[in-house]
C-alpha cells in the first residue's frame, strides 16, 4: 500500500506481552488453588491475546501502526498476524492440554509438576509474543532465547531417558545458535550507529535501521547476514540447523509440540524474514541464497520424514519440510512470493498443530505411537481419522485445501522470478509430501489391526475436550480452502510490510 | 575518548591473559579446574570493563551485571553441579594433547586474522582503533575457542563451560561494536547467559541420574 503510515501510540502491544507474563507468574506463585484454576486461567489469557490481536489486526487494517514506548513495541501488519495465530494457536493448545495431560499423567511422577507446565506455557507464549511485537533489534534476540529457556524445561516435561535428550540437545543447540543471532543483531546495530545517520538509541530500532542500511560496508553486510541466518535458521530448524527439531517436537508433550511445531518455528522464521529483508533492496543477491537453503530444507525434510516409523518424528520432519516453503516464500522478497509464503505460515500452523494433536489422541487412545504399532483405528476412532485424513490432504496440497493454495502460489511466485530449479523441488517435494502422509494415515487408521487384543477394544474416541479443538482446527483448514480470499487483507498488508523488493 | 599509553598497555594485558584463560578452560582436563579457568576470565572481563569504563561511562553498570552473573552465579552453578562426582572429563573426540596443539593453533591464527581484518566485523570508526581493534580480536578469539569446545568436547559439563565462553566472547565484543546499548539491553543478555547455564545443568543432572554419566555420547536413543 501506497499510503502514508499512520503511527499511534497504544498501550495493546504491551498488553498482549504483559498478559501471558502476568498470568503465568500467578499460576506459579498460587500453587495452592488447584489444577482447575490453573487450566481456566491459562484458557482465559489466551483467548484473551486472541482478542487483542484480532482488534490490533483489525487496527492495523486501517493503515494504522501500534507503537509502545517511544516505537521500542510495535505492531504492523505482519506482527499483528503472528499474534493472532500465536494466540488462536495457543487457545486451542491449552484447551486440549486440559483433557491430555490429565489422563496421560496421574500416576506418572510428572503429576506434580502441573503448575510448573501451566505457568511454563503461559511464559512461553508470552515470549514468542514479546519476539513479535518488539521493534528492538536486541530484544529480539533477547525475546527468542527466552522462548528457547522457557520451552526447555517443558521439552523435557516427563524427566525420562528420552526427553531428557532432547531437552539437552534442544537448550544446548538452540543456544549455541541464538548466540550467532546476537552477533549478528550486534553487528547490525554497530552497523546502523556507525553511518551516523541515526540519534542514538533509534540505531536499535529495525523500523530505522531500515532507512540506513544502504550505507552498511558490503563485507560487514555480509557477515551479518550469514549471523543472522544461522542464528534465526538454527531457531527456525532450516537444514543444516535442524538436528535438534525432531528429538524436541517428538519427545514433549502433545500441546508442547503443537507450539513448538505450529507455532514457535515461525515465530523464529518471522524473525529472520524481519531483519534479513531489509537488506534486499541494496543486496538482492542474497534472495538466490536464501531461496536455496529453503529448497534444500524442504527437501531433506521430506526425505527423512520418508524414513520415520514414529509417527511424531515423521510430523516433525516433516515440519522442517514445510519450513522450507515458506522461506522459499518469503527469501524471493518479492509481493507474490511474501504472499505465498505468509499464507502458507498461517496454513502450516494449522494444519500441523490439527496433525499433531491427532497424533497426540492416537498416543492418549492407544499408548502407542509407532506407525507399525497401529493399525485399523477408523472404526474407534472416527473423528480423529476423519480429522488426521483432512490435515495430511491439506498438507500434500490436495485442492481445493488451504495447503494447496499457498503452495500454487509459492511456485507461481518462483516461476515469476525465474527460479524453475526451485519450483521442480518445491513440487517433487509435494509429491513425496503426498505419499509419507497418506501412508502414514492409511497404516494408523485403515491398515490391518496389528493392536494387542485386549486393547482393541478399550480404544475410544478422545473426549469431546480433545476432538473439538481438532474439529476447530479441520474446519478453519477447510474453510481456507474453499475462500481463500478470506485472510488477503491481512496478508496483503502483512506481505507489503516484507516485500522489499516490490510486486 | 581515547586512552593514555598507560592505560592501553593495561587493557592490552587484560586481553591477552583472558586468551591465555580461555585456553585453559578449553584445555584444563578436570572440570573443576577449568571452572576456575572460567572464573579467572570472568573476572578478567571485570577488571576489562572496569578500565574502558572511564571512556564510556555505562561500563560501569555493565561491570556490575558482569560481576553478579558471570564471577558469582555461572561458577557457582558450575562448581555445584561437579561436586561430589568425579570430575575428570571424559575423553573428547580430539585426544588432549592434540586438542591442547590445536587449541593453540587456532587462538594465534584467528587472532591474527581479526587483528588485521578488523574493518570487517567492525565499521565504527572506533572499532578501528588500537585498543578496541586488540579487544575485537580477542573477543573473536574467545568466541571460535568456545564454539571448537562445544563441538568436540563429549562431556556434557564441558560443552556447557565451551558456550558460556562463546558468550562471553559475543560480550566482549560489545564494548567497541555497541558502546552505546541501553542497560535494559545489557541486563537481558547478561540474565538469560545465567538462566541458561542454570536450566542446562539442571537438565545433566537429570541425565546423569538416567544414564549414569555426562557422556552425550550415550545420548543416542534419539537417531534419525
Amino acid at each position: 500500500m501506497a499510503g502514508k503510515v499512520l503511527t499511534e501510540t497504544s498501550l495493546l502491544p504491551a498488553v498482549v506481552l504483559l498478559l501471558p507474563i502476568l498470568a503465568g507468574a500467578i499460576v506459579f506463585s498460587a500453587t495452592r488453588l488447584g489444577r482447575a484454576f490453573q487450566q481456566g486461567l491459562c484458557v482465559l489469557t489466551a483467548a484473551l491475546v486472541t482478542g487483542v490481536g484480532t482488534w490490533m489486526a483489525y487496527r492495523t487494517l486501517q493503515g494504522v501502526v501500534l507503537t509502545t514506548w517511544s516505537n521500542e513495541l510495535r505492531v504492523d501488519a505482519l506482527s499483528a498476524l503472528m499474534v493472532v495465530i500465536i494466540g488462536g494457536i495457543g487457545l486451542l493448545a491449552s484447551v486440549y492440554s486440559v483433557r491430555y495431560l490429565a489422563e496421560s499423567t496421574t500416576e506418572h511422577p510428572a503429576a506434580r509438576r502441573m503448575g510448573t507446565f501451566y505457568g511454563l506455557l503461559m511464559w512461553f507464549l508470552g515470549t514468542m509474543l514479546w519476539g513479535c511485537v518488539t521493534n528492538n533489534v536486541i530484544m529480539l534476540y533477547v525475546a527468542i532465547e527466552a522462548t528457547t529457556l522457557t520451552s526447555g524445561l517443558l521439552v523435557a516435561f516427563y524427566w525420562d531417558r528420552r526427553a531428557l535428550e532432547a531437552g539437552y540437545k534442544y537448550l544446548m543447540l538452540l543456544t549455541i545458535g541464538i548466540t550467532f543471532a546476537l552477533f549478528g543483531c550486534v553487528l547490525l546495530y554497530a552497523g546502523a550507529a556507525a553511518t551516523n545517520k541515526l540519534a542514538g538509541a533509534s540505531a536499535l530500532l529495525i523500523s530505522d535501521i531500515r532507512s540506513v542500511v544502504q550505507y552498511l560496508p558490503s563485507g560487514t553486510a555480509a557477515i551479518t547476514i550469514a549471523f543472522l541466518v544461522i542464528g534465526f535458521g538454527t531457531k527456525a530448524g532450516i537444514a543444516p540447523f535442524h538436528p535438534w527439531l525432531p528429538d524436541a517436537h517428538a519427545e514433549a508433550p502433545t500441546p508442547i509440540s503443537v507450539l513448538l511445531s505450529g507455532v514457535m518455528i515461525k515465530m523464529a522464521l518471522y524473525a529472520l524474514a524481519r531483519t534479513v529483508s531489509i537488506f534486499y533492496p541494496t543486496w538482492p543477491q542474497v534472495t538466490i541464497f536464501i531461496v536455496a537453503l529453503g529448497a534444500f530444507t524442504m527437501l531433506l525434510g521430506i526425505i527423512l520424514a520418508l524414513t520415520q516409523n514414529d509417527l511424531k518424528r515423521l510430523l516433525a520432519y516433516s515440519s522442517v519440510s514445510q519450513m522450507g516453503y515458506v522461506l522459499v516464500g518469503i527469501g524471493l522478497g518479492t509481493y507474490l512470493g511474501c504472499y505465498g509464503g505468509l499464507f502458507h505460515l498461517l496454513n502450516h500452523a494449522l494444519y500441523k498443530s490439527l496433525l499433531f494433536m491427532c497424533v497426540g489422541a492416537v498416543i492418549y487412545a492407544t499408548g502407542a505411537r509407532r506407525i507399525t504399532d497401529l493399525g485399523g483405528l477408523r472404526n474407534q476412532m472416527p473423528i480423529t481419522s476423519a480429522c488426521f485424513f483432512l490435515g495430511a490432504l491439506a498438507i500434500a496440497g490436495f485442492p481445493p485445501l488451504n495447503g494447496f493454495w499457498s503452495k500454487l502460489t509459492i511456485y507461481l511466485a518462483l516461476a515469476r522470478a525465474g527460479l524453475w530449479w526451485a519450483a521442480v523441488i518445491a513440487i517433487l517435494t509435494s509429491i513425496l509430501t503426498i505419499a509419507v502422509m497418506v501412508r502414514a494415515g492409511y497404516r494408523v487408521f485403515w491398515g490391518d489391526r496389528h493392536l494387542g487384543s485386549a486393547s482393541v477394544l478399550s480404544v475410544r474416541e478422545v473426549p469431546a475436550g480433545m476432538w473439538v479443538p481438532m474439529v476447530v482446527l479441520a474446519v478453519a483448514c477447510g474453510l481456507l480452502g474453499i475462500y481463500p480470499q478470506l485472510p488477503y487483507p491481512l496478508l496483503d498488508r502483512a506481505a507489503t510490510v516484507l516485500a522489499t523488493l516490490g510486486r | 575518548m581515547i586512552p593514555g599509553a598507560m592505560h592501553t598497555s593495561l587493557i592490552e594485558t587484560l586481553s591477552l591473559t583472558l586468551l591465555i584463560t580461555s585456553v585453559a578452560a578449553v584445555e584444563m582436563r578436570r572440570l573443576k579446574f577449568s571452572a576456575v579457568a572460567y572464573l579467572c576470565q570472568a573476572l578478567l572481563i571485570v577488571g576489562l570493563l572496569l578500565s574502558f569504563a572511564p571512556v564510556n561511562r555505562a561500563l560501569y553498570w555493565w561491570a556490575a551485571t558482569a560481576l553478579v552473573t558471570k564471577v558469582i552465579l555461572t561458577p557457582w552453578f558450575l562448581f555445584r553441579s561437579i561436586r561430589g562426582v568425579d570430575d575428570r572429563e571424559l575423553k573428547p573426540v580430539i585426544g588432549f594433547g592434540p586438542s591442547a596443539i590445536i587449541a593453540a593453533l587456532l587462538m594465534l591464527s584467528f587472532f591474527r586474522l581479526t587483528h588485521g581484518r578488523v574493518a570487517l566485523l567492525a565499521p565504527t570508526e572506533l572499532g578501528q582503533l588500537g585498543v578496541f581493534r586488540t579487544n575485537l580480536a580477542v573477543a573473536s578469539t574467545v568466541f571460535a575457542l568456545g564454539l571448537y569446545a562445544v563441538l568436540t568436547r563429549r562431556d556434557a559439563i564441558k560443552t556447557v563451560i565451551g558456550l558460556c565462553l562463546l558468550e562471553n566472547g559475543v560480550h566482549l565484543s560489545l564494548v567497541s561494536l555497541a558502546p552505546g546499548l541501553p542497560e535494559t539491553a545489557l541486563f537481558g543478555m547478561a540474565t538469560e547467559v545465567v538462566v541458561t547455564v542454570f536450566l542446562l545443568l539442571y537438565v545433566i543432572g537429570g541425565v546423569r541420574q538416567a544414564f549414569g554419566s555426562t557422556d552425550t555420547f550415550r545420548l543416542r536413543e534419539l537417531r534419525w
